[in-house]
């Protein structure tokens, strides 16, 4: 326990840490500054002393938790707390205000204001007009928020250039579709002709395409006022076709269009959101597009929210092959695959196989559809960290080195691994190994970063400024990078983190830049205890009696993802049931998602009220 | 007539003495207008090959900067210049989003991302009113990062963005030549029809924006209020467009269709070349006279391969821990960087325009916000200040300040010479000396 303890920073809780043992580690590290009558930044860690404070002031002891766990606090002039000190107050502390935020049940927030992002705007414009074009290409990307995602509201920032942008690609988009028979039936399902008047085709048209841009019902006067654009062009253009493209172009410009808008609730208290919208966050949340015709049908009888009806429609959501659109954009994010070709290019002249096109883009695709296997064929989601298949295209094969009894060609699909390819699971995917290398060389910092940040959700806090560089100590030259590492944790400050951080990355040595395997690379993990663990199989299998953290942190993610917010500490609470629940089904992927789905902060919106708890 | 514009040259070249003289007035009716553009390269810079030997107008050009010998006349680089606000913060982050703003950010995961400050080039843009058919570009050759960093708790917004319309909002860039091409080529040649088209449609948007305004809680008022806005300054430009006896504005120079460039730039190099090709264009026919652009974001891992003598990633080799072989290769980047900046300059300083150059009515900063990419230096910031401004600025310096001098005082005079009566930016205490002519 003490190594796992040592090796994860994860939210352990020690049971016999109390309120006394927390006063102790205040008194020692802080009070020589924040107490008394003038406390250093007017911050009395004196009013800290009881149980019922952490209760009273989660405000307060949230600034000091945040302090003390990024090494802000105690200066690094004063005498340090050893790092498990640090942490077993840490815990203590996360523990407790979660405990005393979620007491009485689970406060939904209402989701800010936010527009369609660039993939949902592409993907909600092709679905609207079954256009097979990206009609978002054009617009700027958008940055990240929250827990790390470009559907973050906080961040859906817009510019001038978004004007412009959406002006042009609507067009573009209607002009591709009223050319295509697929896509015109779709979205210009009436013409004038002997019995119907242009008018009275313009008001069918739009009757129909209104509601569906908008993803609800049309409100009185809505129709009436896009007519009137629609006769106004009519006037201009004196022919019914551009008048009508015109009077859709304004549709989707309009704000109902651009935005996830949802009525308010209001009542006092939390409600259940209404049914279309929650159609919309289900759709935006498993397809990153537009509710489907079958959602609208069921949200339009008021049974979305029935909990049988909802768990079908969530299964063959996850079931619909548009259910990729989740994989790629959630998995990407989350992993941070999505910059491998962007910022993150390895060198092709070091390692030409990644030169190939089929190999970069199997490379890109591999944890996509690895993922997107699992939520289709509700698979356990313990297959992220260990496997037995994985997805390669005929080279991505050759360059892992495996050969399978069928024939693989240009286009990736699944095989089952055969033993000792060292394959299996993220960590031995290719995209993952490069996006935490540098492009001419393997870093185990980087790499450890990378396990602690992204499969556990505990990063390690940034060098303290004034770290003095690495060759200040080196006296001897060392050769290898276990030596220069070793060197640098040789002093103390770097040793607290880099302890932790290097041992897991080494762990992945035998791994190249682009994932190849070299033989009789150093890939000894050695914890700070001397436990030892070798190449990737050991570590995964560290991974694996830990599942519990792994869960979690991919459980914050996910829900971060489907709210398009960063969490609360109530959400975490959220976080921590969806993970407990889905234990029960051995994390299989649909109950996993299932939970996510049920839970308050993604089926609920508060009130007037505010912080009123659900349950 | 009573008054004639008089152009800073003809002026110089009347009198040597003319320097002392009022310029405001006498320039106020000069035919052209003043631009100002600002680049900004992340990661720092080679700390020991930056500065120039000698002061005032004696001063030799730092390995660096030696490829801008032929424009060493044109230049202004301050030393020890520095935003007080980016210490503290993280390494990158505050350095890069406080660059234009002087200013610190706010630490945050993205609920409330702010700079705390408008940046000065878009100061710029507010101040002058609009007089230009596109108000600034903002261009780059690199995505915005994607992810929050929680390792130092930021949002990577933060990395990817100088120019700040208001303290919550960082502009997107535009990263397609072509595309800002097309913006450039409309908003010169724009055809009437069209504009009435969209006219009809922005004026359905606004009244589909009040309807909901009512409906919504203040923080969602605010976010609609952005779409309002952008959707009004699309709908100003266009109505000027369709009304020429709206607008005074005339472009100086045709665009040539088949100069369009081609859709995806092959290389990184053509890439940060094209943008440069775009923002001389848009100089030239003064489309804008306002413009950012980011050769990266900070922290950006760009693989530098392609110049002889460096093998790795830029933010790596920023870390250079003192070693030989890392230093070499930082400086080649700076190198390249700068010369990258002197193939704009030269481009500016060919357009002719009346008896002078597009050059010698610009500003033109190059720099960044941090120093030694190794510590993440912010003090003694490199920067290089090229162009006159109209005889503007006091051009083929190297001043040497105070240490910890303020940078946003250089921005004071920036913004005094670009026409804009400001006295004070975040926490300037005056136009710095020595640069206004």
């Amino acid at each position: 326990m003490k190594i796992l303890f040592l090796l994860f920073a994860a939210p352990l809780l020690a049971a016999d840490y109390s309120i006394a043992d927390a006063q102790k580690f205040l008194k020692t590290y802080c009070h020589s500054c924040h107490q008394g009558a003038k406390p250093s930044g007017g911050f009395n860690v004196a009013k800290l002393n009881t149980m019922q404070t952490l209760l009273d002031d989660p405000r307060r002891w949230g600034r000091m938790l945040t302090r003390v766990r990024e090494h802000q606090m105690p200066p690094l002039k004063m005498t340090q707390p050893a790092l498990d000190a640090r942490e077993a107050f840490s815990n203590f502390v996360d523990h407790n205000m979660k405990t005393a935020a979620c007491a009485d049940g689970i406060a939904p927030r209402q989701p800010l204001l936010r527009r369609l992002n660039r993939n949902e705007y592409s993907a909600t414009i092709r679905d609207l007009l079954n256009v097979p074009i990206a009609a978002g290409h054009a617009l700027p990307a958008d940055g990240a928020g929250g827990e790390g995602f470009d559907n973050a509201a906080e961040t859906l920032f817009l510019s001038p250039i978004h004007a412009e942008k959406y002006l042009d690609a609507a067009s573009e988009a209607l002009h591709y579709g009223v050319k295509d028979p697929r896509s015109r039936t779709k979205f210009l399902i009436a013409d004038p002709s002997a019995t119907v008047t242009h008018e009275q085709a313009a008001q069918k048209v739009l009757d129909a395409f209104l509601p569906r841009a908008f993803r609800r019902p049309l409100r009185t006067g809505e129709l009436d006022r896009y007519m009137t654009l629609y006769r106004t062009a009519y006037t201009r253009h004196k022919s019914y076709e551009p008048a009508i493209l015109q009077t859709l172009q304004g549709v989707l410009l309009s704000p109902n269009f651009l935005f996830k808008l949802e009525d308010a609730n209001a009542e006092l208290k939390p409600r259940l959101v209404e049914d279309f919208a929650l159609a919309s966050r289900l759709s935006y949340f498993l397809w990153g597009s537009m509710p489907d015709q079958t959602l609208f049908d069921l949200a339009a009888k008021g049974k979305l929210n029935d909990p049988e009806a909802l768990r079908e429609q969530t299964i063959r959501m996850l079931k619909d092959p548009k259910a990729q659109e989740f994989a790629e954009y959630f998995v990407e994010q989350w992993l941070g695959t999505r910059e491998l070709g962007r910022d993150i290019k390895p060198d092709p002249k070091l390692f030409p196989s990644y030169a190939d096109e089929e190999v970069a883009s199997g490379m890109r695709y591999e944890p996509i559809l690895f993922f997107h296997e699992l939520i289709k064929e509700d698979l356990p989601l313990d297959n992220l960290i260990d496997s037995k298949f994985t997805f390669v295209s005929n080279k991505l094969m050759k360059h892992y080195e495996f050969t399978v009894p069928e024939r693989i060609r240009q286009q990736p699909v699944k095989v089952t691994l055969p033993e000792g390819t060292h394959r299996g699971g993220l960590l031995g995917m290719a995209a993952i190994l490069a996006v935490s290398s540098y492009p001419n060389r393997t870093s185990p910092v980087l790499r450890g970063k990378w396990i602690l940040e992204s499969l556990l959700g505990t990063p390690p806090p940034p060098p303290p400024p004034g770290v003095p560089p690495l060759e200040a100590d080196a006296a001897a030259n060392p050769k290898s990078m276990r030596e220069r590492l070793e060197l640098h944790r040789s002093n103390v400050v770097c040793a607290t983190c880099h302890n932790r951080i290097d041992p897991l990355g080494f762990g992945l040595e035998n791994y190249d830049v682009v994932g190849k395997w070299r033989d009789g690379a150093d890939a000894l993990g050695e914890l700070p205890d001397g436990t030892k663990f070798n190449g990737p199989d050991g570590l995964k299998t560290l991974l694996m009696q830990r599942k519990d953290d792994f869960m979690r942190n991919l459980g914050a993610k996910m829900l971060g993802y489907a709210l398009g917010r960063g969490l609360t500490l109530e959400d975490y609470c959220a976080v921590d049931r969806i993970v407990a629940n889905a234990k029960t089904e051995n994390y299989k992927a649909h109950r996993f998602i299932l939970e996510v789905v049920r839970s308050v902060p993604f089926r609920y919106q508060p009130g007037t009220q505010l912080n009123v708890s659900v349950e | 007539m009573a008054f004639s514009p008089i152009s800073r040259r003809t002026l110089l070249r009347g009198a040597g003495a003319a320097i002392g003289l009022p310029w405001l007035e006498a320039m106020a009716a000069s035919k052209s207008p003043i631009r100002m553009a600002a680049m900004y390269i992340p990661n720092g810079v080679h700390e020991k090959l930056w500065t120039p030997e000698g002061e005032k107008r004696d001063f030799q050009l730092s390995p660096t900067l030696s490829s801008l010998e032929d424009l060493k006349s044109e230049l202004i680089i301050p030393t020890n210049l520095w935003n007080a606000n980016s210490v503290g913060g993280d390494g990158h982050y505050v350095k890069i989003s406080g660059w234009l703003t002087s200013t610190t950010i706010t630490k945050t995961l993205g609920v409330d991302v702010s700079a705390n400050g408008i940046s000065m080039d878009q100061l710029a843009v507010q101040k002058a009113g609009k007089v230009t058919p596109i108000g600034s570009l903002e261009l780059g050759v690199s995505p915005v990062t994607t992810g929050v960093d929680r390792n130092v708790g930021y949002t990577r917004v933060y990395g990817s963005h100088i120019a700040w319309s208001s303290p919550t909002t960082p502009l997107a860039r535009e990263l397609s030549p072509r595309a800002v091409f097309e913006r450039l080529f409309r908003a010169v040649n724009g055809g009437e029809d069209s504009t009435k088209d969209a006219k009809l449609l922005l004026d359905r948007v606004l009244e589909d924006a009040r309807d909901l305004r009512g409906k919504l809680g203040a923080a969602d008022k605010q976010r609609l209020d952005e779409y309002l806005s952008v959707i009004r300054s699309l709908e100003d430009r266009i109505a000027r467009a369709s009304s020429p006896e709206r607008s005074k504005w005339k472009a100086l120079g045709a665009i040539d269709p088949a100069a369009k460039p081609e859709e995806e730039p092959k290389t990184f190099a053509d890439h940060v070349r094209m943008m440069f090709d775009m923002i001389a264009l848009a100089f030239q026919t003064d489309t804008t006279r306002v413009a950012t652009f980011l050769f990266g974001n900070e922290v950006t891992n760009q693989n530098f391969a392609f110049l002889d003598g460096v093998k790795g990633a830029h933010h790596n080799i920023s870390h250079h821990e003192n070693k030989e072989d890392n230093l070499r290769q930082y400086a080649l980047i700076n190198k390249w960087q700068i010369e990258q900046y002197g193939y704009l300059l030269r481009k500016l300083r060919g357009m002719q325009e009346g008896d002078s150059n597009v050059l010698a009515n610009s500003m033109i900063l190059f720099g960044g916000g941090i120093r030694d990419g190794n510590k993440h230096d912010p003090h003694n910031l490199p920067l290089v200040l090229a162009g006159r401004a109209g005889g503007r600025l006091a051009t083929g310096q190297h001043l040497v300040y105070e240490k910890d001098s303020a940078l946003s005082n250089l921005y004071v005079a920036m913004l005094k010479a670009f026409g804009i009566p400001v006295e004070k930016f975040a926490d300037s205490t005056g136009p710095l000396a020595g640069v206004l002519a």
